[in-house]
């Protein structure tokens, strides 16, 4: 309620002060975007200088460059992960190959929660009724709030080019101011298209959950279709049919090729046109893929917290299972054929990003390291979950009643662990699946190992979730997805050599063997299950003491 | 050691939020099957109060007792006798009415299923619709029914009927006299002071975080002053002058003055005069409650 009068008095303040009524949503988004635009875009902009001013400091010599580019730039397993490498013997080359599809499937990934949050998110709260009061309408309210989103990107650009600008001009790296704009236009692409994605998404799902649902399979089919095209395997023309390939097909630093910026401007336009559209033709708090306004009573799982968590995540969980499945069986799909291609000096540089082990089971540990990353962001959605629950109150229509707090807090931690672990083994049946099917040679048991071996990681980031959830309830979520976003920006930057131990081992990915090719670390394995359990611990025992927190 | 009369009791229940205090040093104590208003202005603490005797808040000093169990240290068993309503209910959107009602029933552990049919009955609530498309006032309803429909010993009511119409006020009314037929405790914190007087045996009245009254509305009453309004024919007498009386406000031929104590000296002077009109009556709770904050402007 005071929350809800802080909002009142910061909406009403600018319509009192003489503004125009009709921009009050626009206002409200573009603050908060922006915000969010600063942070985002550091991320982005450190990326990229750290990537340009490494590479120059290690690889001196013609000859290392050379012998750099010949490793990399002919294997068909990188060029499906991470996209095609030309010019690995050049700054630019190395550094578009290094991070522009971490970077590009970070910035979908910001554009989906950004834009789903302050559309779905913001309309299920009720403020939205608040601020619509006849004031505008329901599509001219999307038409504001997307343009605060503009306001975002903008900035998350602008903060990037800035970095990246003057990342090019020191000494040794020699990048176009030109260039590095035009890159950083690249590496904001995806934002834009999957802020307008997300746009269209909050339109069709019932809750903000669910349309950054409905956009992350899209995401997951967008890059399992250019990962099929740049698998060498003669489809390269459906690169042209993922969102992800026209980026990739912009080729910046090495061959700009700006053509196709087409697609990606009217793909984004378009979505965002279909949202306002939808939003003007629905009523308030309406989804498209409709909630009825009546169900008969399913009492199934209704029996108590656990249960609720069951149902009420289900939708969200099965989501990423397929994105995990997925793309697990298209790594399945692809191990062999471009496991054949591996050479003798590939395998050294593939041991320094963990994978070992010969042809198919080598790429299948590397790959697998994606597959971890995903895992990572399931536990993240749960202890995300059970902050929500508190936050928004719902959590005290048990705790008034005969529950505890460790009968809550653990249940939901026991629905977390399941839902972790049948992660993995989706991961490890779905690619044994996919490898299976093109007679790949590697064991069912190998596979559900690697997979299973998955889970150590996620179950490190669930814990440092509990314990933030304890001792400082605000800020968990923030928390949890940067230790995630840091863990996945070490195994990048790492992958490539020279990051001290010390900074490696900050990232909860780097304790992880690379299953099948390695076998797994069982003991690394236990050490981090036993941090994440002293963590959750630690953190149970303090939500035991502390108040019940609101948002 | 507890007295098994005892509902609900607190000892020097102290909350601070960093440098606010939000309640100071409460005692409180309401007896088993008793009805009781808890009164106060906006950021008095009563919802302070309330999340402290339900364990939802930790108290920084004091400790309170429901049924002679200690609120923080055994919530299980106080809140297996027990139910709450919020003043905003935050229920879970994608679920249906009946199918909130079913899981807080199960967690609850006790419901009087006829009961609960006829509560749905009365406060007319559609249980097949979800809740994202209830208003406010059925969102109220749904906790409403929840907590009734338990039938517990106690019944903790938080501004409970903020966004019910004047109908399901009425059937909210009748509900609590139920419960107080039944034995059943109530414990009801309201701004509404006619519903307070309308249901209450006792009323407490909270100001920055203390408590400033606590007693039955007639013992309030008879402490405070009695309302006395006079029409004269002629001449006005001078009642400000009259020992025991006070604040007087004349307006032509009436005059309205408040009578502290015995009223011999008023009556004389009334007598004396030509009075034309005579009307007194007791202090609406209203009245005594604005009279308990509003003296000195305003309060917090
Ligand atoms: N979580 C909190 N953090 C900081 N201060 C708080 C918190 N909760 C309550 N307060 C403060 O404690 C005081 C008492 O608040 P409380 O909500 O108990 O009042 P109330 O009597 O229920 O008021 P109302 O009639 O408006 O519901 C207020 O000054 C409030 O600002
Ligand atoms: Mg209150």
């Amino acid at each position: 309620m005071q929350a809800d009068l802080g909002i009142r008095a910061r909406i009403m303040a600018p319509v009192r002060a003489g503004g125009s009524p009709g921009s009050v949503i626009a206002a409200f988004s573009t603050r908060k975007a922006v915000r969010l635009g600063i942070l985002w875009g550091y991320i982005f902009g450190l990326a990229i200088a750290s990537s340009e001013i490494t590479y120059s400091r290690i690889y001196k010599t013609a000859a290392q460059r050379d012998a750099l580019a010949a490793t990399y730039g002919t294997s068909k397993a990188m060029s499906a992960l991470f996209g095609p490498a030309p010019q690995l013997q050049t700054v630019s080359g190395f550094t578009v190959f290094k991070i522009s599809m971490a970077l590009m499937i970070l910035g979908a990934v910001w554009g989906l929660l950004t834009s789903t949050r302050l559309l779905r998110g913001e309309e299920d709260s009720g403020r939205w009724d608040l601020l619509l009061c006849g004031r505008t309408t329901r599509g001219g309210a999307t038409a504001q709030v997307i343009a605060g989103l503009g306001g975002g990107l903008v900035t998350l650009w602008a903060i990037t080019a800035i970095i990246a600008v003057l990342s090019g001009h020191t000494s040794n790296v020699g990048i176009s101011t030109g260039s590095s704009l035009y890159f950083s236009v690249a590496m904001v692409a995806t934002a834009a298209m999957f802020l307008a994605v997300g746009a269209v998404t909050s339109q069709l799902g019932a809750t903000r959950r669910q349309a950054a649902s409905f956009g992350a399979v899209f995401l997951g089919v967008s890059y399992g279709v250019r990962l099929i095209a740049d698998a060498g395997v003669g489809l390269h023309g459906l690169i042209w049919a993922s969102p992800l390939g026209w980026v990739e097909e912009l080729q910046p630093l090495t061959s700009p090729q700006p053509l196709a910026l087409l697609p990606i401007v009217a793909f984004t336009a378009m979505l965002a046109v279909v949202a306002v559209r939808v939003a003007g033709a629905r009523d308030a708090g309406a989804s498209i893929v409709a909630d009825r306004d009546h169900s008969p009573a399913h009492l199934g799982l209704l029996y108590g917290p656990s249960g609720l968590a069951v149902r009420l995540l289900r939708a969200t969980v099965i989501g990423w299972w397929i994105a995990i499945g997925v793309s697990a069986f298209l790594y399945g799909l692809i191990a062999k054929s471009t496991g054949a291609t591996i050479s003798g000096s590939m395998k050294q540089v593939f041991s320094k990003l963990g994978a070992s082990g010969t042809g198919a089971a080598e790429v299948f540990g590397l790959c697998f390291l994606i597959e971890a990353i995903l895992i990572g962001f399931v536990a993240a959605g749960q202890v995300t979950a059970a902050r929500v629950e508190e936050s928004e109150g719902t959590l005290d229509n048990f705790m008034v009643r005969p529950v505890s707090r460790s009968t809550w807090l653990g249940g939901r931690l026991v629905v977390a662990l399941v839902v972790l672990v049948l992660s993995g083994i989706a991961a490890g049946v779905l690619g044994w699946l996919g490898a299976a099917s093109q007679h790949t040679g590697l064991s069912f048991t190998s596979l559900l190992g690697a997979g299973i071996n998955l889970v150590p990681p996620a179950i490190v980031i669930l814990g440092i979730g509990v314990l933030t959830f304890g001792v400082l309830p605000r800020a968990t979520s923030i928390v949890v997805y940067t230790v995630l976003g840091w863990s996945l920006l070490i195994v990048i930057v790492g992958g490539f050599g020279t990051v001290s131990h010390w900074i490696l081992d900050t990232s909860v990915f780097h304790h992880m063997a690379s299953a099948p090719g390695l076998s797994p670390n069982w003991e690394a394995n236990g050490i981090m299950i036993g941090i994440g359990v002293a963590a959750a611990l630690v953190g149970g025992l303090a939500f035991m003491r502390r108040d019940l927190q609101g948002s | 050691m507890s007295d098994p009369d005892t509902a609900l009791r607190t000892d020097g229940l102290t909350k601070r939020f960093g440098d606010v205090v939000a309640l100071d040093h409460l005692d409180l104590e309401v007896a088993r099957g008793d009805v009781v208003g808890y009164l106060g202005p906006n950021g008095a603490g009563k919802t302070t109060t309330i999340r402290l005797l339900l364990g939802l808040s930790r108290p920084t000093e004091g400790r309170a007792e429901i049924f002679g169990l200690d609120c923080q240290r055994q919530p299980v068993e106080t809140h297996r006798r027990l139910a709450f309503v919020a003043g905003e209910a935050n229920l879970w959107p994608s679920l249906t009415g009946a199918e909130t009602l079913a899981l807080l029933g199960r967690v609850h552990g006790q419901v009087d299923v006829a009961y609960r049919d006829e509560l749905i009955e009365r406060f007319d609530l559609d249980p097949t619709k979800k809740v994202r498309a209830y208003s406010k006032g059925n969102h109220q309803k749904v906790i409403l029914i929840a907590a009734l429909m338990a039938r517990p010993d106690l019944l903790i009511l938080d501004e409970p009927t903020s966004g019910l119409d004047p109908l399901m006020e009425q059937a909210f009314r009748h509900c609590v006299h139920e419960a107080r037929d039944r034995g059943q405790t109530v414990f009801l914190s309201s701004h509404m002071m006619s519903e307070v007087e309308a249901l209450c045996d006792r009323v407490g009245i909270l100001r920055d975080g203390k408590l400033v009254e606590m007693g039955t509305l007639a013992e309030m009453r008879h402490l405070s002053a009695l309302t006395v309004e006079a029409r004269f024919d002629g001449q006005v007498p001078d009642l400000s002058v009259v020992p025991g009386v006070s604040a007087v406000q004349a307006d032509g031929s009436l005059v309205r003055c408040q009578v502290r104590g015995s009223v011999k000296s008023l009556v004389k002077v009334l007598a004396a005069a030509r009075v034309t009109e005579l009307v007194s009556r007791e202090p609406s709770l209203e009245e005594l409650f604005l009279a308990q904050y509003g003296e000195d402007g305003h309060a917090g």
